[in-house]
């Protein structure tokens, strides 16, 4: 068990490693990000930028740096300048990057032009580093600087001030899905092709079919914009309170940022996640009770002449719950990642949506870092999952 | 003629039932569920409108109307021709820009499911049909890729490749090729050919899985021994014997994954990660409606019903078609 534990920790720390690696690559290959914008403002004469403040920029963004050099400053700080050894400098001259590149227009195969890199007319050396500012690397929690969004703060205050709304919406959906996708599912399983299985089953069936996005549209249509044209009880829709007051019949007066409001405003989005959990959840929990309550022991139960509903809470389900145990242990990562989409129909100020925002808008370090977040929470939950499958059941042998 | 005789007579014809291939066997039982034969039908009628397009639809795919902003239903635009459900915010007609929109998300869907099934087919039928290292190495790979968050992976790779469509090189011929089922020019099928890539790119990892688990089982049966000691090759073994043989649990995964990458690529197109407007797709027509939906309610509804269509429906088929090729879940 220890040697597996081992083994498998260490997988899931090559696995972050891998794809962080991957993304980090990917991101810059891609184009645009602080200098696209920088390109066209030198060509307009007026603004006089000269070739020095492209590369002070440049080596403020550390795009100077050679790929290798920036991603091992970025996920582990180091190196910050020559390695000094008992006095003495090693590496100083090393190169790691370049500070002006040369640049030419190439025309490409498809009659395009292209800037290439030809060149370089001044190069970045090891020792240049001294001095410069730097994160401490995300592998010991600090994630660089904002390029954008927030320019110049720190990528984990842009981040944290987001992680308690994302954890609302979770939280709470969580917490409703579990406390009625367990009930629905058993009542299902318990009255096996009742009339309400029946409805049930097609509607969870039409759940887990249903696109997140359009469904949160349809709320959004259903709850919000109809009833409030038709002056009717409406649900605010979008962020997560209001900017001025406003008045709904029947609740009255709300108070912009008031406790009222932000909840009135929590009720659309955690209704979506809810239901669309629930339709997978009590599907799960109705299969696999069903499974149980074919089993031996239940027949046991039932003749010593226990009560149904002692024989189904007791003894079936606790069997029942087995594997759904692990089955939510795995969806909460994929709850943060399927908050991407309800955040960004809902507008909701979260860490879904500032996902988006940071890579629509270029800002690649909190694009990273969440990326990075959500990547650690997943391969943990994976590991988790698997250690509780052994705990639940032992017959189940780790190797 | 005996009293008995009589008996037994009737008795033969009593329990001979007629013979059945295989095919109908499956056929007949597919045939019974009642919704996957609805969904069929609705499938049938929107492929043919989609196939059709050039001449269902009253506009051309990017015809603007100046002028013509938000008409209503049923309206007639200057040249006699009928906007049938109104027009967008640049006076486009919803109806016929919905119809190729049906015709380019469902060909993203179809090449994905072809491509990624293909791959998972072979890799997976590799994999478990060599064992040992081979094994080893691809799978720790597909799970490796699986242990990755999918959504916020496909954000990042797709938002690199439509903001830098030259990195991957595709074939000219590949372009025109998809351009001419999505009646887009070869330029514009490039961006739905990166997103095919992207989607296939990551579908095909659980399909290689159901593949190498089938084949792990295939293994073991007789046949395997016999073609083998009639001298058949391995390669032989998998094309002829291994692939065949495993058809149906990949034709349901090929159905559901339907489903799946007709809701992928809107969500993608409707986080703006997608394929771009002026392509029609209904995720990008969806996405666009969310800026006047609060005066006009009923636009979501337009691209946003189709797509809900078509996964129930790929859903509601896929089900049916594990029920009747699967006779180990019938009860």
């Amino acid at each position: 068990m220890t040697a597996y534990l081992l083994r498998r920790v260490l997988q899931s720390i090559l696995v972050v490693f891998i794809s962080a690696v991957a993304t980090y690559v990917m991101l810059s290959f891609a184009p645009g990000g602080p200098l696209a914008g920088l390109r066209q403002i030198q060509q307009n004469t007026r603004f006089r930028i000269t070739e020095e403040d492209i590369a002070r920029i440049r080596a403020s963004f550390e795009l100077d740096l050679s790929l290798p050099v920036r991603f091992s400053r970025w996920l582990i700080g180091v190196p910050r300048g020559p390695l000094v050894i008992g006095g003495k400098e090693y590496f100083a001259d090393t190169v790691v990057g370049c500070r002006k590149p040369i640049e030419t227009e190439v025309i490409n195969s498809r009659g395009v032009p292209e800037t290439k890199v030809v060149g370089c007319k001044e190069e970045v050396l090891m020792k240049d580093l001294v001095g410069r500012r730097t994160s401490r690397g995300i592998m010991f929690g600090d994630f660089g600087l904002s390029w954008r969004i927030l320019r110049d703060r720190p990528v984990s205050e842009v981040i944290i001030s987001r992680i308690p709304k994302t954890l609302q919406l979770i939280g709470l959906s969580t917490l409703f899905s579990l406390a009625l996708g367990i009930p629905l599912g058993i009542y299902s399983a318990v009255k096996q092709y009742s009339r309400f299985d029946y409805t049930f089953t097609t509607m969870a069936f039409m759940g887990s079919a249903m696109p997140s996005f359009f469904f949160g549209l349809l709320f959004i249509l259903i709850f919000s914009i109809l009833p409030k044209n038709a002056g009717w009880v409406y649900v605010p829709a979008g962020l997560s309170e209001s900017v001025r007051g406003y008045t709904i019949p029947l609740i009255g007066k709300v108070v912009a940022g008031s406790l009222k409001d932000r909840t009135l405003h929590l009720i659309l989005p955690v209704a979506v996640l809810t239901i669309l959990n629930i339709a997978g959840w009590s599907r799960f929990i109705r299969a696999s009770l069903l499974d149980v309550l074919r089993q031996d022991y239940v027949r046991t139960a039932r003749a010593k002449g226990l009560s149904n509903k002692v024989v189904i809470l007791k003894h079936a389900l606790r069997n029942a719950l087995i594997p759904f145990v692990t089955i939510v242990v795995f969806t909460i990562p994929g709850l943060f990642a399927g908050a991407i989409i309800t955040e960004s129909i809902f507008a909701w100020p979260g860490m879904g949506r500032l996902y988006l925002l940071a890579l629509g808008d270029y800002d690649y370090p909190v694009a990273m870092a969440i990326f990075f977040i959500l990547a650690v929470l997943t391969v943990t939950a994976t590991l988790l999952r698997d250690i509780l499958y052994t705990l639940v059941d032992p017959r189940i042998r780790l190797t | 003629m005996t009293a008995t005789a009589q008996i037994q007579k009737l008795d033969v014809e009593a329990i001979t039932i007629e013979e059945r291939s295989p095919f109908q066997v499956v056929m007949r039982r597919f045939v019974r569920h009642r919704l996957a034969m609805i969904s069929m039908a609705v499938m049938l009628i929107v492929f043919l409108i989609t196939i059709l397009a050039p001449f269902i639809a009253p506009y051309e795919i990017d015809a603007v109307n100046v002028g013509d902003y938000f008409v209503p239903f049923g309206s007639v635009g200057e040249d006699g021709r009928v906007h049938y459900l109104g027009t967008d915010n640049i006076g486009r007609d919803t109806f016929s820009r919905l119809i190729y929109a049906g015709r380019i998300s469902l060909s993203v869907a179809l090449l994905s499911v072809i491509i990624s099934e293909t791959i998972g087919i072979f890799i997976g039928a590799i994999s478990g049909f060599y064992g040992g290292w081979v094994d080893s190495v691809l799978m720790r790979f597909v799970e490796f890729m699986l242990s990755i968050p999918t959504l916020p992976l496909l954000l990042i790779i797709s938002s690199m490749l439509i903001r830098n469509e030259n990195l991957i090189p595709i074939p000219e011929s590949v372009l025109a090729f998809v351009g001419k089922i999505m009646l887009v020019s070869p330029r514009d099928a490039r961006n739905a050919v990166l997103i095919v890539i992207v989607l296939a790119g990551f579908g095909w990892l659980s399909s290689a899985q159901l593949m190498r688990g089938t084949v792990l089982s295939l293994r073991e049966q007789t046949f395997v021994e016999a073609a083998r000691s009639l001298g058949a090759s391995n390669v032989w073994i998998i094309l002829k014997h291994m692939i065949p043989n495993a058809m149906a649990p990949i034709i349901v995964d090929a159905s559901l994954g339907l489903a799946g990458y007709v809701v992928a690529e809107a969500a993608l197109a409707f986080l703006g990660f997608g394929i771009q407007d002026p392509v029609p797709t209904w995720g990008n027509m969806l996405s666009a409606t969310q800026t006047y939906m609060f005066d006009k309610p009923w636009l979501p509804l337009i691209p946003g019903l189709p797509i809900f269509i078509c996964s129930l429906a790929f859903n509601y088929i896929g089900d049916g078609l594990r029920d009747a090729l699967d006779p180990r879940l019938k009860l």
